[in-house]
């Protein structure tokens, strides 16, 4: 190991071990958190379930969308970033007055904090998973190396996508109050899509046809078709191409935010 | 350029927007946007030598943290040149970083919920001191501000005190070159505050720290720094040392007398202006160049136990100042 990443691998474990020991103090928070992240996709699925009967909502069978609306909750948990509401208090309340002038930019406090939620988040959810997967077979995903690795991947993937947005879109706090009132708006649009509130392909043609010129499906639903399997072969490859253009994108945003707002900031309050 | 800090210059400015009061005044703000220019600080120019204590004075909102800010990289001037330890701040990256600190008084570093330890843990981390240096720096830290008690305390039980000599610590870790201390004392009891002030002199003699602070506490100022600048709307009035900024102010000396008797106030104006009077005791204040002699003829004539000439209190020198400062600032 290089003296470089020996010192940025002790940075990162001791943010990580720093927000575990916050969390650890806030247990019951955290439970209502996940209570949270489960209820809408629970809720989603009651609705399909009911509409679907017996039959099928194109192709969506009620098995299908027990599946779909399990793995989106994993994978909605594995994904999530709330950075524009910390940004946004950062930028606001003046945080970022003893943040900058450490010699660690605060996105890698970020960056940790989100590692150390999604750890967290991700080993809870998966043992409530297994509990249910044993009693009700239909959640049950086929256990296969290669899907698993796939998704790991698709995975990863949107969760930079998604703290990039949510990063950049707090940094309009440098400029406006209104930050978090435009990333409610986005998680808004993102319930249809990126596929929180159905499948895509149910969709109709127009919004599914707009949803893929945006970066939407790469966040959520494209992972979810993977794991599902609802995505194979060549579609798979492109959507990671989708995922990469889009992280791109977004991070050239928030570079350029960034750069930007720091010469605007206002170093608020003492 | 040498020396510590070194700003040519200075200024900054911000845009605020202006909203007429009621709900008309808000939907206009909304639709039509007014703003006007905020001149935190304007064409302010110093320097500083490594090891130097040197203490900003001025009201609320005269530029002193604005200016600290700007010093330590977290505002970007409007106008100037700044090199703080050698270095841009805006560009002087991590290098720079690792040389200085910033402490502001309202708003701290420790993680709330969890004991200071942790913090200092993490600083270690962040600026990648190694372990020997840092079990060193706590062990002086921990000794020189006496946290041995409360590093394992979670900060939210620790007093506004306790926390502050923890987040002094916090900030020290790294053994900067150049300390930034915006209102280090604010709101805490004399006996800490004084331990705070103790600290600090400790501190710069141990290592050859810089110190450039902001205080509302004229105790803090005439315990620590040498050198005071005052700036007052953004305007630096005065840089030098205090006593020479009090012996032009304050045209007066202060009398205290003990008196065995007695006396009259109209007996006491004679010598001077009656600022107290309470038997046995009264001060009275006379122009500085006839102190010497009031004083003779106050023992002469008068049953005095004891006497004793000072200047006036440094705060009332320091508001004479300011408002010298605004007169000339508006001529």
């Amino acid at each position: 190991m290089t003296a470089g990443v020996r010192i940025w691998a002790r940075r990162y474990s001791a943010l990580m071990r720093n927000a575990w020991m916050v969390d650890l103090q806030y247990r019951a928070s955290i439970v209502l958190w996940i209570m949270w992240g489960v209820m809408e996709p629970a809720i989603a699925l009651g609705i399909w379930w009911s509409i679907a009967g017996q039959g099928a909502v194109g192709g969506y069978t009620r098995t299908d969308f027990a599946r779909y609306f399990f793995a989106l909750t994993l994978i909605n948990q594995l994904t999530i970033a709330w950075d524009s509401w910390y940004l946004d208090r950062w930028i606001r309340e003046g945080d970022l007055n003893f943040k900058l002038p450490r010699p660690v930019h605060p996105v890698h406090e970020a960056i940790a904090d989100n590692i150390a939620y999604k750890a967290r988040s991700a080993t809870v959810l998966l043992v409530i998973w297994t509990v249910v997967s044993l009693v009700w077979p239909v959640v049950r995903l086929p256990f296969d190396l290669k899907t698993i690795a796939i998704t790991a991947a698709a995975v990863i993937l949107a969760a930079m996508l998604r703290f990039l947005i949510s990063f950049t879109t707090g940094l309009l706090a440098f400029w406006t109050t209104r930050a978090t009132s435009i990333m409610e708006l986005h998680a808004g649009i993102s319930l249809f899509l990126a596929g929180r509130i159905a499948p895509l392909s149910l969709l109709p043609p127009v919004v599914a046809g707009i949803a893929s010129w945006l970066w939407f499906p790469y966040m959520l639903a494209f992972p979810v078709d993977v794991l599902t399997k609802a995505t194979t072969g060549h579609a798979i490859l492109l959507g990671f191409r989708g995922q990469v253009i889009w992280i791109a994108i977004w991070l050239v945003l928030c570079r350029t935010a960034w750069k930007a707002g720091i010469k605007r900031y206002g170093a608020a309050g003492g | 350029m040498a020396g510590a800090i070194q700003a040519v210059g200075l200024s900054k400015s911000f845009q605020v927007k202006v909203r007429d009061s009621g709900l008309s005044g808000a939907l206009r703000a909304l639709f039509r946007p007014k703003y006007r220019d905020v001149h935190a600080v304007r064409d302010v120019g110093f320097s500083i030598e490594q090891g130097e204590i040197v203490a900003f004075l001025g009201p609320n909102g005269a530029g002193k943290t604005t200016t600290l800010k700007m010093l330590s990289g977290l505002l970007y001037p409007t106008k100037g040149k700044v090199r703080v330890v050698g270095f841009d701040p805006w560009t002087g990256g991590s290098e720079f970083k690792r040389r200085i600190t910033l402490v502001l008084g309202q708003r701290q570093q420790l993680v709330w919920d969890l004991p200071p330890i942790e913090t200092f843990v993490l600083n270690r981390a962040i600026y990648d001191i190694a372990d020997a240096d840092y079990k060193e720096r706590l062990d002086e830290l921990t000794t020189l501000l006496d946290l041995g008690a409360i590093l394992d305390k979670p900060v939210r039980q620790l007093s506004l005190g306790e926390r502050m000599k923890c987040e002094l610590a916090a900030a020290l870790l790294h053994r900067p070159s150049l300390l930034f201390l915006d209102e280090p004392t604010l709101g805490l009891d004399v006996t800490a505050q004084e331990a705070i002030r103790r600290f600090l002199l400790a501190y710069r003699d141990r290592h050859g720290a810089t110190i450039l602070l902001t205080s509302h506490y004229m105790q803090d100022v005439t315990a620590l720094a040498s050198r005071v600048l005052m700036i007052n709307r953004g305007r630096l009035l005065y840089d030098g040392e205090l006593d020479a900024l009090v012996a032009r102010i304050a045209q007066a000396k202060r009398l205290e007398v003990v008196l065995q008797r007695e006396v009259g106030e109209d007996v006491l104006r004679r010598f001077g202006e009656v600022k107290e009077h309470r038997f046995p005791n009264a001060v009275l204040e006379t122009p500085r160049e006839h102190a010497a002699a009031t004083s003779a003829r106050l023992l002469a004539e008068l049953p005095v136990a004891d006497i004793s000439i000072t200047d006036p209190p440094i705060e009332e020198v320091i508001q004479q100042a300011f408002a010298l400062g605004a007169e000339d600032g508006e001529s």
